[in-house]
């Protein structure tokens, strides 16, 4: 006889999972007595939002689905956040949340909070456990649904009395999924319809997004794309999926995307998309995205086809499925001569703009900073200025080396995110780049940090606002600042010491001499190569601000470079 | 806008038919009637709601999408467009010729 607790780890355990993220509580006790020797380390975070995120990093580093543990009612409520985020960005996470007792359930009990119905319309995929019998079934179609297609949170409610309950265990079960009504594939006749289309294309581009990277597609779309040459850019989140010195590769698109990506998607006739959702960051105005473009959307959630602008022909289906069979009707000397618009698009006259107003020393940090990377890194960004200049500076072949909530846009996610990037990859230097608004959002983590010994590298690009709503006031609301200034923010490296974490402080004058100083530039060094956690904080002008941008409303051709 | 009338069918699992009509009020559509039922060993919801043609394609992939959604049918908006009354509404490339004729033209 096992208890329904020790049933509920074996399932996992029997999953594949060996690490969990967690909170305990009233509830969820009765699963917290049974971690001993259950195979499974937990790892206490000081929030359940911490541990949430925490459970996203481990997964988007490792493509495996991470477990984060809370209790009912407020720490329930707390995990929501990251599940809207592990939803946007297509996260396989799987949130178990203990409930109140069965008999008391609808009686607003203490710490009783409806889980099941304030995080539907937020799941791939949930239950209210009812009986101990249902538990391993509800464990393996819950992780099955985490991670197939396109994955997605989970959140598995169980009562505290099914927790407590004794029952004959068996050992875990496979299931067995029925047909889905959106597994309907492409049919083969797509690829010579795309070939016809490039036949007829003057101007072809590929835009690739998150999709390429969850699908495990990237040795097939990189071949195709190597045989395609034609301008391929990235959204934020399929940084990394395609080479950056791809010689047809221009970088990231959209509101802060490159000039070449967003004037060439601007002005394409063929768009050729690789699992992107095309949103509205994407797109900017919707009427005028790639005005003059037929476009073929390969995708495998038919949900995300046709949102934002009619596409001419969807490809629904795995990328790993699709793209070989595309590919294999490729015939690259039969395809025109894309040669000229390669040049227009990818020429030098479209090439980024060396960084110059209040931003350049913030830049040229970021560019100092990784720079000196070891190979084996992996970038976290919070969400804010800091993130899109992150994102336009970082430059990796690693599918899995940029990681940061996109389409949420969460801030707070950076830290606990690191925490489990970590444990995921503890050979890999780690960095995590916050703005002081961001970090301040999961600043407890830093005990997480401490207490497991965590070499991450902490950055706060500290410019003392919040830093992106406060550069939109300045462009869109006449400088207005509305409860954006943050100058009485705490001293952080006397946080970090607080947490017996060692930090120390960078200022803007360090980055007047270019590159920097050898002592600077030791510094920054060894921050990258200590074996401990270490913050650095970079004092950013208050009023740098992100280009290029797309300004809310405006078309991709219609970008801004500098302030007025 | 115009008055729809959609039918799906679905595994009555947990949850299922909160989602199929959430996709409805997540959109700040009035749900003008709603009639659900077993359906032999599934179930079926018959919902009737004012929608934009735009809405019309983003619910159906919305419900397609849902885990234990089976089928999803229309009805009056597309008779406009020569179609057989509760034509069925499959994910768009499921029908790879006529997408193909259309992307070509």
């Amino acid at each position: 006889m096992l208890k329904g607790a020790e049933i509920v780890l074996r399932c996992v355990r029997a999953e594949g999972v060996d690490l969990v993220f967690g909170y305990p509580g009233g509830a969820i006790m009765p699963l917290y007595d049974a971690l001993d020797g259950s195979g499974i380390r937990h790892v206490l975070t000081r929030h359940e939002q911490g541990a949430a995120f925490a459970a996203e990093g481990y997964a988007r580093a490792t493509g495996k689905v991470g477990v984060a543990i809370a209790t009912s009612g407020p720490g329930a409520t707390n995990l929501v956040t990251g599940i809207a985020d592990a939803k946007m960005d297509s996260v396989p996470l799987v949130c178990i949340t203990g409930q109140v007792r069965s008999a008391m359930i609808g009686s607003d009990a203490f710490q009783e909070t409806d889980v099941f119905g304030v995080t539907l319309s937020l799941t791939k995929w949930s239950r209210l456990v009812r009986t101990i019998d249902e538990i391993p079934e509800v464990i393996a179609e819950g992780f099955h649904w985490a991670r197939s297609g396109r994955p997605g949170p989970v959140v598995i409610d169980i009562p505290t009395d099914l927790l407590k309950a004794k029952k004959e265990f068996s050992g875990p079960v496979k299931f067995t999924p029925h047909a889905q009504a959106s597994e309907a594939k492409a049919e083969g006749a797509f690829s010579d319809t795309i070939v016809a289309l490039l036949q007829k294309a003057a101007r072809p581009v590929a835009l690739v997004g998150a999709g390429a990277k969850l699908s495990g597609a990237i040795p097939e779309l990189r071949r195709l794309l190597d045989d395609l040459n034609i301008p391929t850019f990235a959204t934020v989140h399929g940084l990394g999926a395609v080479p950056p010195q791809a010689p047809y590769y221009l970088g990231m698109v959209g509101m802060h995307g490159t000039r070449a990506a967003n004037m060439a998607l601007h002005e394409t006739d063929l768009l050729l998309v690789f699992g992107a959702r095309l949103d509205d960051r994407v797109t900017g105005d919707p009427t005028r995205f790639a005005p003059n473009a037929k476009i073929v959307h390969f995708e495998i959630d038919p949900a995300q086809l046709d949102r934002v602008r009619p596409c001419e022909l969807p490809v629904i289906g795995n990328l790993t499925d699709t793209i070989p069979e595309f590919h294999a009707k490729i015939r690259p000397a039969s395809l025109p001569d894309f040669s000229g618009w390669r040049t227009v698009a990818c020429g030098a006259e479209r090439a980024e703009l060396d960084p110059r107003g209040l931003a350049q020393p913030t830049i040229r940090f970021l560019d100092e900073l990784f720079s000196r990377l070891p190979q084996d890194n992996v970038v976290i960004a919070d969400v804010g200025q800091h993130q899109m200049w992150a994102a336009q500076r970082y430059r990796s072949s690693s599918p899995r080396g940029f990681i940061t909530s996109g389409g949420l846009g969460a801030m707070g996610f950076a830290l606990p995110a690191a925490v489990g990037v970590q444990l995921a990859k503890p050979e890999t230097c780690v960095l995590c780049v916050s703005g002081d608004g961001g970090f301040q959002m999961n600043i407890q983590e830093l005990a997480t940090v401490y207490r497991l010994g965590l070499p991450i590298k902490m950055v706060i690009v500290d410019n003392k606002y919040l830093g992106m709503v406060r550069q939109w006031q300045q462009l869109f609301y006449d400088r207005n600042y509305a409860e954006t200034d943050l100058s009485d923010n705490p001293d952080f490296v006397e946080i970090a010491k607080a947490y017996k974490i060692h930090g120390w402080r960078l200022n803007e004058a360090a980055m007047a001499q270019f590159p920097v100083s050898e002592e600077t530039g030791d510094s920054i060094d060894n921050f990258l190569r200590s074996p401990e956690p270490e913050l650095l904080v970079f004092d950013c002008h208050p009023e740098a601000n992100v280009y290029p941008m797309v300004p809310a409303g405006a078309a991709l051709s219609e970008m801004v470079f500098e302030d007025e | 806008m115009a008055m729809q009338v959609f039918h799906i069918r679905y595994r009555n699992a947990q949850g299922t038919l909160m989602r199929i009509l959430n996709a409805i009020s997540r959109r700040g559509l009035d749900l003008t009637s709603v009639h659900a039922e077993a359906a032999g060993t599934e179930h079926a919801v018959t919902v009737q709601v004012e929608v934009t043609p735009k809405q019309i394609g983003q619910l159906c992939r919305e419900w397609y999408a849902i885990v234990d959604v089976i089928e999803v049918r229309s009805s009056a908006g597309l008779r406009e467009h020569g179609v057989a009354e509760w034509a069925p509404l499959p994910p768009a490339s499921a029908n790879a010729t006529e997408s193909a004729r259309a992307a070509l033209a």
